[in-house]
């Protein structure tokens, strides 16, 4: 048992050195950005930054008094220690210590659970998972019949709005972190969250939960806007499309037809009324295209019609690369006009 | 040391029936110290090396001892690891840089389903149970584990099963729906990955499953005598804590992917909202088995810092009692956490709330582990020695997983980070916190345990600063990247939302990692053959493994020692030395049969010599066929299969006729020190007797998981049971209860009259018996097929016939082993005095008429009160 | 095969497993509950009764841990001896410190229903 008291061998690497400068170069990296659950954009968002903010502190506190003991005891001071000290080291540090600030953490959590998920007064947005897109219907209090859009959601700022969450094959999860948690859409179950956006602004959300082999490319744009903008922007999007105007667009408008486009999408006003895919009455006012992966241009709409498969894996669209360039610019023209 | 012996009361056994232990126990100082003739000790060498010795030549492959098997099983555990490491390096490539198209979209989801699955069940559970295969009979002082040939079963079943698992990537076909295989995505996939999972993982299942119930046994019953549960070395409480949760986490998945595979193969709709089934069931399932599977996984690691904590900080562990608590705690709490992997499904907050509170309630457990560990260095005199550097690196990590592991137990803020990175980066930490690193450091412990060599020093500080910079180089970030909206299992990313810079620095880290990994690998595979032989115990260890002879001659234990304390090797002077001698237990092997010693499950006062199985081809041709059984269905293949399943069965009868509770040539022996022990004994005292009521246990809980299931479609779907619904048959349900019950009671009381002597009674009613048994089971088939139940038209039919599937299966098990009882009356392998196989059978009825029972009520009763 | 209280590892871990018994029943009737009941403050009250007695029945067997464990007598904690005494006192200690964790298990377990009112 005796045993020479030998010295740690030199570090071939120095991780003291290292890992300070991968701290400070994470810290200048910041924390903003369209997806951001630490740059919110919304109360539920806010107080779970802020949550964040405090629980980081306490795990870096907790994390250097446990290492720092343990580094001590085992290399800069190997002498024993009490055995009463080390048997009240087991008590407060693993029993006393954890369950109350535990139960403190737990109190503030369960009481902030009923209020980001309170209902939402005057709005109710339904949106449904597809492969890989979203449905957006909005449904103002009092109204009949929805409002249909796609891949885009626009809320009004300072109101908890109802969000109500369906999925049409697999689970898809509904999540834009500038405004809060997520919630995961489940084939045959409705569920449901609210979400109350504080600043105006455009964010990104993205599916969360693995949905198939484009899961990566689902996508959508958020838009909050002051209340009077979006009362204005929901009457005009539910409003049928405008009539093209240019004779390229008139052109577009003509292939959009000759190729059946309306057998799986509708353009509210026109005959084209498909439920598969996304409603394209206002296309051209979104602020991204297909599902949030490419930005709303001309360019890019011939990029996506010309071959679906190459910019999104196994996305249901066929590829229209029979179409010459002339065709698929008119048509991109077409629908860059439904604003 | 005081002697101990004054303290206790020593009584002479008397000879109450013949398969009571006779003689003298414990042993008393004076016996202890009589010399051993050296002639004697030479021949009894010789006879122990004999019946110990591998099988030479090719036969080599049909071994069956723990110390070959669990070096199989770790180096196969540790390669299925590389593979999944490798797919990992990939992964981490196609996302350095956004917008990548190094992988394709199906190859990336292919490559992370088979990177999780692969870890979790080719490397993290089965390298515990090698782990503990090749160690915990040492650990106890045992000649080997209580059923070598059921090892050997589960290892080559493991192998079969991971290579094919495995090698589905290679082909294109691999799953590809996550590890977790949430339906509707899974069960509606096209192409044989989904079965390739089922089927393959189940496999692997049965196979984790055995060695669990060969763990438990070997802990509770195989035992040194003298070492009371409080003396037991912590390893072995953390294994039977690890045992008992396979038990109860494995069975709800085997559950569900009895489900899912229905729905696969013969579109019964458990999992289909068009036709009353809900996907949610299978997420309940599957996380039952897998919160409580990253403890399985972390427990045991932690086991082997507990056994190298004493040894480097030279004293016993601290808090001792502490440790135990915090294990059992954990094992019990471990499963209320399930649902925090489900916070987002929607369901109510109160319910939300449970799961968010066990959540935090485990970390205390957990804690006090660490803080135990903790308080051991304080209190010891620290040499940091190379395993030591791997433990205090695993604190480091584990430490900041279980603090973000805190973080997000509290519902709300898992609403934003989960299915991110931060996950990620969570998970990674406790697995390599809590796992890679205590396993590493108990791989550079453990070698010259079971090579007799050392690894090199030098190589594994480079290792250890490589694997541990590279690893927060990886993980660390990650943190950040899930908090800026970075979802998992993305196979691109676009480049303008701040996650390139963070991504780039994470693939740069697992290449460090690799590096890291590599020099250990290469450590570990190098030869060693010009190196010399370590000294005995190079470590100071306290505990019975050093207690093994350099070179190891095989046997393990050359004498199971009487054991007072925790750490015999620092506390019972002349133990090493007496051991050796053949002073002790089952010193020698006359009858030239390979033997362990079973003690009482709770003070270990010796019970039994056990006859325990030696080489064998049958558990080799078992596995294939069995193999066979799972792989042919995954190809729709179900002829082939059938045949296999059958030739399985019969493999598993040959090797149980031909080497299990065989009549012994005399009923008792001497097994040393003065004590007589019976070579025989049936029912709670025989570790067979004890492997059939764990394995019930599991089964059992599976069967819950059934019924679970129903109830869960009764509170989650309004239409179950549907309106105008067909119910089964009550009558034929009654009277499939009525003969099950008769069946059940036949074998009870077969058991009663064949001790008693009545051979010929006992004949008859266990002629009987499978007769009642199969007039039950058809009965219960024609109360859901006679009103006409059709299973792919809806859950509820569909539930109301897997349940009836589900109890046909076992009572053909049931059967079978009355039969096996019969045919072993006939043929003189069960007589009334040796009746071990009966009471097994009589055991098994037990669980299953109550199986049977539930079953009737819940198709016959409950649906019309529903 | 349960044996006598005092060497039986079955009762030593009869506190968590009254905590899991109260965890499956807050849970089950919970899901009951709010899928097919009127009102969710019959959850809250069933999670208020079950708590309370889960506590109760913790406490006998703490309260009987701890006279199994005697610390008392000796001020003994480490039981590291080969004695039955050893064994007996190791497995009240054991016992004991379950009982607390649990307790502690339930208490948190039942939290959520002072805090959350509805279903949602």
């Amino acid at each position: 048992m005796a045993g020479s008291r030998r010295r740690a061998g030199r570090d071939p690497l120095n991780v003291g050195r290292v890992l300070p400068a991968v701290l400070i170069a994470i810290l200048l990296g910041g924390c903003s950005g369209v997806q951001s659950v630490l740059d919110p954009a919304g109360r539920d968002a806010e107080v779970l930054a802020r949550l964040f903010w405090w629980m980081l502190g306490g795990a870096v506190i907790l994390w250097v008094l446990m290492n720092g003991l343990l580094v001590y005891v085992s290399r800069i001071d190997t002498r024993p220690l009490s055995a009463r000290a080390a048997e009240w080291l087991i008590i407060g540090g693993g029993i006393v210590f954890p369950t109350v600030v535990l139960a403190g953490l737990l109190s503030f959590a369960l009481s902030e659970m009923p209020e980001q998920r309170a209902p939402g007064s005057g709005l109710t947005v339904s949106v449904t998972g597809e492969s890989w897109w979203w449905r957006v219907e909005y449904l103002p209090d009092g109204a009949e019949t929805p409002v249909v859009s796609a891949n885009e959601i626009r809320l009004p700022v300072g109101r908890r709005s109802e969000i109500t969450l369906n999925a049409h094959r697999v689970i898809h999860s509904f999540w834009i972190p500038a405004l809060g948690g997520k919630t995961d859409m489940i084939p045959g179950r409705e569920t449901r969250m609210s979400l109350e956006p504080t600043r105006a602004g455009e964010f990104r959300g993205q599916c969360a939960e693995f949905c198939g082999e484009s899961h990566a490319l689902m996508a959508l744009g958020a838009v909050v806007m002051d209340e009077d903008a979006f009362a204005a922007w929901l009457e005009k999007e539910a409003a049928p499309a405008v009539p093209p105007e240019s004779d390229a667009a008139r052109r577009g408008q003509a292939v959009f037809n000759a190729e059946g486009c309306g057998a799986c999408h509708a353009v509210r006003g026109t005959a084209a009324s498909g439920r598969v895919g996304p409603d394209l009455t206002h296309v051209g006012g979104r602020v991204s295209l297909a599902a949030g992966i490419l930005p709303m241009t001309a360019e890019a709409l011939m990029r996506w019609i010309r071959d679906p498969e190459a910019i999104k894996p196994g996305a249901m669209m066929p590829g229209y690369d029979h179409l010459s360039d002339d065709d698929l610019s008119a048509l991109a023209a077409y629908l860059e006009g439904l604003t | 040391m005081t002697d101990i012996t004054q303290s206790m009361s020593r009584r002479v056994l008397e000879n109450a029936d013949d398969a009571r232990p006779e003689g003298i126990y414990p042993p008393t100082e004076e016996m202890l110290d009589e010399p051993v003739d050296p002639e004697l000790r030479k021949a009894q060498e010789e006879r122990l090396r004999a019946v110990w010795a591998e099988p030479p030549g090719w036969r080599y492959w049909s071994a069956v001892n723990n110390s070959e098997v669990g070096a199989w099983y770790s180096l196969t555990a540790f390669a299925f690891m590389l593979a999944a490491g490798l797919l990992a390096l990939l992964m981490r490539v196609q996302l350095a840089v956004p917008e990548n198209d190094f992988l394709s979209a199906d190859t990336f989801n292919q490559f992370f389903t088979m990177h999780g699955s692969a870890m979790m069940f080719l490397f993290a559970v089965p390298m515990f149970e090698a782990i503990s295969i090749l160690l915990l009979p040492a650990f106890l002082g045992a000649r080997d584990m209580p059923f070598p040939r059921l090892s050997a079963y589960g290892y080559w079943s493991f192998l079969i099963g991971g290579i094919f698992v495995l090698s589905s990537v290679l082909f294109g076909i691999a799953p590809d729906s996550g590890w977790f295989m949430y339906p509707p995505l899974a069960t509606e996939s096209e192409g044989p990955g989904s079965d390739i999972w089922l089927l393959g993982l189940s496999f692997i299942e049965v196979a984790s499953i055995a060695a669990a119930v060969e763990l438990i046994v070997g802990v509770i019953k195989c035992r040194p005598p003298g070492m009371r549960i409080n003396l037991m070395p912590l390893y072995a409480w953390y294994v039977l804590v690890v045992g008992g949760m396979i038990l109860f986490a494995f069975p709800p998945l085997i559950a569900g992917d009895f489900l899912f595979e229905m729905q696969r193969s013969f579109d019964w709709p458990f999992f289909d909202p068009e036709r009353g089934g809900d996907p949610l069931l299978w997420q309940h399932l599957f996380w039952i088995f897998g919160h409580p599977e990253v403890y399985i996984i972390f427990l045991p690691s932690i086991a082997i810092a507990a056994m190298v904590i004493p040894t480097a900080a030279r004293r016993p562990i601290m808090g001792y009692n502490w440790i135990v608590l915090s294990a059992v705690g954990t094992g019990f709490l471990s499963f209320g956490l399930w649902v925090h992997h489900m916070f987002t499904t929607g369901l109510p907050s109160l319910s939300l709330g449970f799961f968010s509170a066990a959540s935090e309630a485990v970390v205390i457990p957990t804690g006090v582990q660490i803080f135990a560990f903790v308080a051991t260095l304080m209190v010891g005199r620290v040499r940091m020695i190379q395993p030591m550097l791997w433990i205090a690196g695993a604190v480091a990590i584990f430490t900041a997983g279980g603090l973000t592991g805190i973080m997000i137990a509290l519902a709300p803020f898992d609403w934003q980070v989960h299915d991110t990175y931060f996950i990620v980066a969570h998970l990674h930490y406790t697995l390599f916190g809590g796992m890679i690193f205590p396993i590493i450091g108990g791989v550079y412990y453990f070698y010259p345990f079971f090579a007799k060599k050392k690894m090199s020093d030098r190589l594994g500080r480079w290792s250890f600063w490589l694997t541990f910079t590279g690893f927060n180089l990886c993980f660390l970030p990650m943190h950040l990247t899930g908090l800026k909206g970075m979802p998992r299992r993305v196979f691109t990313y676009p480049g303008d939302i701040g996650w390139d810079w963070l991504n780039m620095v994470s693939t740069i880290g697992a290449f460090v990692v690799a590096s890291g990994i590599l020099v250990f690998a290469y450590d570990l595979l190098r030869p060693k053959s010009r190196q010399p032989l370590t000294e005995r115990n190079p470590w100071g260890g306290g505990t019975l493994e050093w207690a093994h002879d350099i070179p190891d001659p095989g046997w393990g234990s050359r004498s199971v020692p009487y054991i007072t304390s925790r750490y015999p090797l620092w506390d019972q002077p002349k133990l090493l030395e007496r051991m050796d001698a053949g002073r002790f237990y089952i010193p020698d092997a006359p009858e030239g049969l390979r033997e362990t010693i079973v003690t009482s499950a709770v003070d270990a006062v010796p019970q039994h010599v056990a006859r325990i199985t030696g080489p064998a081809w049958c558990t080799i041709w078992a596995a294939v066929f069995t193999g066979g059984a799972f792989i042919f269905p995954t190809f729709h293949m179900y002829p082939p299969a059938i045949v296999c399943g059958i030739l399985a069965i019969a493999c598993v009868i040959y090797w149980l006729w031909t080497s299990t509770a065989l009549v012994p040539e005399k009923p008792m022996k001497d097994a040393g020190l003065g004590l007589r022990l019976p070579t025989y004994v049936s029912g709670p005292r025989a570790p067979g007797w004890w492997g059939v009521f764990i394995t019930m246990l599991g089964d059992a809980t599976a069967f819950a998981s059934l019924i679970f299931g129903v109830f869960f479609y009764w509170t989650a779907r309004p239409d179950f049971p549907p309106e105008n619904a067909v119910h089964a048959d009550p009558a034929f349900a009654g009277l499939a209860a009525a003969a099950f019950a008769a069946s059940w009671a036949a074998t009870r009381i077969a058991r009663g009259v064949n001790r008693s002597g009545n051979v010929l009674t006992a004949r008859l009613l266990l002629g009987a018996a499978p007769l009642l048994g199969i007039a039950g089971a058809t009965a219960l088939v024609l109360a859901v097929w006679w009103p006409g139940l059709e299973p792919a038209t809806h859950v509820y039919p569909a539930m109301m016939w897997a349940l009836v599937v589900w109890t046909c299966a076992h009572v053909g098990a049931g059967v079978i082993m009355q039969g096996y009882c019969l045919a072993g009356s006939i043929f003189g392998k069960l007589t009334p005095r040796y009746d071990a196989d009966l009471w097994n059978t009589t055991l098994f009825w037990h669980f299953l008429v109550v199986t049977c029972l539930i079953t009737a009520a819940m198709i016959g009763i409950l649906p019309r009160m529903l | 095969m349960l044996g006598p209280r005092e060497s039986s590892l079955w009762h030593m871990i009869s506190a968590p497993t009254i905590w899991a018994l109260h965890f499956c029943v807050v849970y089950g009737w919970t899901a009951s509950v709010c899928a097919r009941g009127p009102d969710p403050a019959a959850a809250r009250l069933g999670i208020g009764i079950a708590t309370a007695v889960a506590l109760l029945g913790i406490a006998v067997v703490g309260w009987r841990a701890w006279r199994q464990w005697d610390y008392l007598d000796d001020y003994d904690y480490e039981h590291d001896g080969p004695s039955v005494e050893d064994r007996r006192e190791f497995l009240g200690h054991a016992g004991w410190l379950l009982a607390i964790v649990s307790a502690i298990g339930v208490i948190f377990v039942g939290m959520p229903a002072l805090f959350i009112e509805t279903c949602l």
